[in-house]
């Protein structure tokens, strides 16, 4: 599998992340201090300050990590040297060194370089996207945990894995640039063809859904369900048997989508005084078992137990030297590959091995170390 | 960007069995990365459109707008999987191929009898990519998911919004997208993977994995503190203030992210107030009221105003650009890409956010109306001549 150099922001680490679930070797480059990602709250009790990140802890789980400092002569030749030995490097922008000078050190590398462009929110506004974000009447907002960063990454991870196999048929390599904020534009397409084929502008909608005429999230006694009513007459007669509302079953005209999408609000307001008595899990079991889509509304708390996630890989207990026993997002693509993720790196966990790797004596190691060119 | 070097996937066969957004969507994003698509479409299931891409009949070629633009670049052929002539032609395409893709329900292309397990016998080296919601196993394996739900139960309405906040979904389908993304990433590794061992796989993706892992960060938040992770409403836990801003007009917002100590003295200046809060600790902890204090200054100004001024003084400040406003920005011009049959003056599609250099991006054409390439892609996959086209035609009635 490809040695790939990691040097990207929090736009990025995703992507990195899904090349090492691909298998992939995959080195951050972090500063002596530790790079950004670390810095991302929430900060988690029972570790040391650059370890206690949850963001460092899932986006650099399976990577290894070297700290150098690339301000310094010394540590820029030591990227040099790895990028002679890597097969790719992904590198939020700027570049460390001119782009000249990594390709004269690797002419064969794959280099992504990715532009972050402005803030996470800033693009999101300017992508269209935080216009169908948020309540209808209320404030419009980014879809939170940094997900819009996150879709950047797999953007960077679909463009360095297809450079990559393009440089497995060719033998060489290529310059690959990934804008974030092209990528979250292009996650607007909805928004752009909805505008230009018809000219309606697509609305925020909370937590209402807008494919069949009844959907939206719902109270129940314990939080939240999601209900999309089946449009077609059949899947109507099964909601019924779900949700026995004197009104539904008065109500023969209900079995129309067109009324219901005129009487919405009606039907809505009916089903959440319903499910109000009821336990999220069991009803949306009940409506499954009649092929109705419902799901409960999660929150990560809830995930870090789930059945699925856990029968399915994606959640495996580990025994972490810092946070104990813990249920570890093993991640979406490395439980399919039933690739082995470990976790996050110590900032530096691996540096006097990358230089060791590199031909560096144990004495130079030391000296590097000293004069504060790595740690 | 031009250049004369193909792009990674030339030469890669794939097979679209996709239907609604996310499986078309993930084959898309191959097409895009110089992968040879047929798209395999039964004239009788028609109906599974997706209703917000089946509201306005008409589009264009026979399609509605979205799947219109979800569908292009490739070809189709239209084949009737519950006969036997159907059947038996999208096998042999299926032994020409090195992707298929399908987002059917898990069990479904068992019961058609294209599950992977015949067909790897055929074709050892089939990258076969099933994108069920729920996945092929697991207790919720059969269970019936679509984006609102998936969006629901992948914690990110309740990783979205601010604390006591409803639930909050972002209102196009981007489940399908991630789900459609994780899986073209997940193909492209399994095709290097089959360069070393000359073995295909099958690729079971989850959407609803795809989308838990968006938010893996808040997972392992939770499983350490067993608590739910505090929701920010739009606020950064590096940077502050952070925000959405209401502006003059009706529903008019500008987003304001201050990056820096030195960003935050200049949005002071404009907002000529006496508050110092110098450090981001200040600012942290005097969020509400510094949020107060800019609305009172945005909320008498227009958003691209707004933009304008802190663009000026070096703050990043981004208006809540809607559908009409979109298209003038930098990034939408460089994703927006005519189509080869209309040219500069027909309708603008969505290209790849990203570029090869020294490799021109692939050209877009128009989705096909339904099955009307299916004789040249009998003829480029299977090499048959017109007669025996005709011949196999016949027999299957079209």
């Amino acid at each position: 599998m490809a040695r790939i150099l990691d040097l990207t922001s929090l736009m990025g680490a995703y992507g990195t992340r899904l090349l090492a679930e691909l298998g992939h070797d995959v080195l951050r480059i972090e500063s002596l201090k530790g790079d950004s990602v670390r810095q991302e709250a929430p900060v988690l009790g029972g570790a040391p300050s650059p370890e206690a990140g949850a963001f460092h802890q899932f986006l650099n789980a399976g990577k290894r990590s070297a700290a150098i400092d690339l301000a310094t002569e010394g540590g820029r030749k030591l990227l040099l040297a790895l990028i002679a030995k890597a097969d790719a490097a992904v590198v939020s922008l700027p570049l460390p060194l001119a782009e000249e000078k990594l390709l004269a050190a690797n002419p064969d590398l794959v280099l992504a370089r990715l532009d972050d462009g402005p803030p996470e929110l800033c693009a999101y506004a300017s992508a269209g996207l935080l216009a169908i974000t948020g309540e209808p009447d209320g404030k419009p907002t980014m879809l939170g945990g940094h997900v819009p960063c996150a879709a950047v990454g797999v953007h960077v991870a679909l463009a360095t894995a297809a450079a990559l196999f393009g440089k497995e048929a060719s033998g060489k390599g290529q310059v690959v640039d990934v804008s974030a904020p092209q990528c979250l534009a292009s996650l607007a397409e909805q928004v752009w063809v909805e505008y230009s084929a018809s000219g309606e502008m697509m609305e925020r909608l909370g937590s209402r859904g807008g494919i069949t005429a009844v959907a939206g999230a719902l109270p129940c006694a314990d939080g939240h369900w999601m209900i999309s009513v089946p449009p077609d007459p059949r899947g109507w007669a099964n909601f019924v048997q779900l949700v026995p509302h004197p009104a539904f079953k008065d109500d023969g005209s209900l079995a129309d989508e067109a009324m219901r999408r005129e009487r919405k609000q009606e039907i809505l307001d009916c089903i959440a005084e319903w499910s109000r008595q009821q336990k999220k899990n069991e009803i949306v079991e009940q409506a499954q078992s009649l092929h109705i889509p419902a799901a409960a509304v999660t929150n990560p708390l809830e995930l870090i137990d789930d059945p699925q996630l856990l029968a399915r890989g994606f959640l495996k207990p580990i025994d972490h030297p810092d946070f104990g026993r813990i249920n570890f997002p093993v991640g979406a693509l490395a439980s399919m590959f039933q690739q082995a993720m470990s976790i996050a790196p110590t900032l530096g966990e691996s540096t006097a091995l990358i230089l060791d790797e590199l031909g560096y004596s144990v004495s130079e190691i030391h000296r590097l170390k000293d004069e504060g060119t790595v740690a | 960007m031009t250049g004369d070097r193909p792009l990674p996937l030339s030469g890669i066969r794939v097979l679209d069995f996709g239907h609604i957004v996310a499986g078309p969507f993930c084959v898309r994003l191959l097409a895009d990365l110089g992968a040879d698509v047929i798209k395999v479409e039964t004239a009788t299931r028609q109906g599974r459109t997706g209703a917000r891409r089946g509201q306005r009949p008409g589009g264009t070629n026979g399609r509605t707008p979205h799947l219109y633009h979800i569908n292009r670049n490739r070809r189709s052929i239209d084949l009737n999987l519950k006969t036997e002539r159907g059947l038996a032609i999208a096998r042999r395409l299926i032994d020409k191929a090195d992707v298929l893709v399908e987002n059917f329900s898990s069990g479904v292309m068992e019961r058609l009898g294209i599950g992977y397990g015949t067909l790897a016998k055929a074709n050892p080296g089939l990258v076969y990519a099933s994108m069920a919601s729920f996945g092929q196993s697991g207790p919720r394996q059969g269970w019936t998911g679509m984006n609102v739900t998936l969006q629901a139960c992948s914690g990110l309405m309740l990783a979205t919004g601010a604390e006591n906040d409803p639930p909050i979904g972002i209102s196009n389908s981007w489940n399908d997208y991630i789900g459609g993304l994780h899986a073209a990433v997940a193909i492209v590794g399994a095709l290097s993977k089959r360069r070393q061992t000359g073995k295909g796989c099958h690729l079971d993706v989850s959407q609803f994995e795809a989308s838990v892992a968006m938010i893996g960060s808040l997972l392992f938040a939770s499983a350490v503190t067993r608590r739910p992770p505090a929701r920010l409403g739009g606020r950064s836990s590096t940077a502050a203030p952070q925000g959405c801003y209401r502006c003059a007009g009706e529903d008019q917002w500008c987003a304001i992210s201050v990056q820096s100590d030195a960003q935050w003295q200049k949005l002071r200046a404009l907002l000529g107030r006496d508050m110092r809060y110098d450090t981001l600790a200040d600012r942290f902890a005097h969020h509400d009221a510094i949020d107060t204090a800019i609305e009172a200054w945005t909320g008498k100004v227009s958003p691209q105003e707004v933009e304008r001024q802190l663009g000026e003084a070096g703050v990043p400040a981004a208006s809540m650009r809607r559908a009409n406003e979109i298209a003038a920005t930098e990034e939408w011009r460089q994703v927006l890409r005519p189509l080869k049959e209309h040219g500069e003056s027909g309708p603008k599609v969505i290209g790849l956010p990203f570029t090869f250099r020294g490799s021109a991006p692939r050209e877009a054409t128009e989705a096909p109306r339904m099955g009307a390439s299916g004789n040249e892609a009998l003829r480029d996959w299977l090499g048959l001549d017109e007669p025996a086209i005709a011949e196999l035609m016949r027999e299957e009635a079209v």
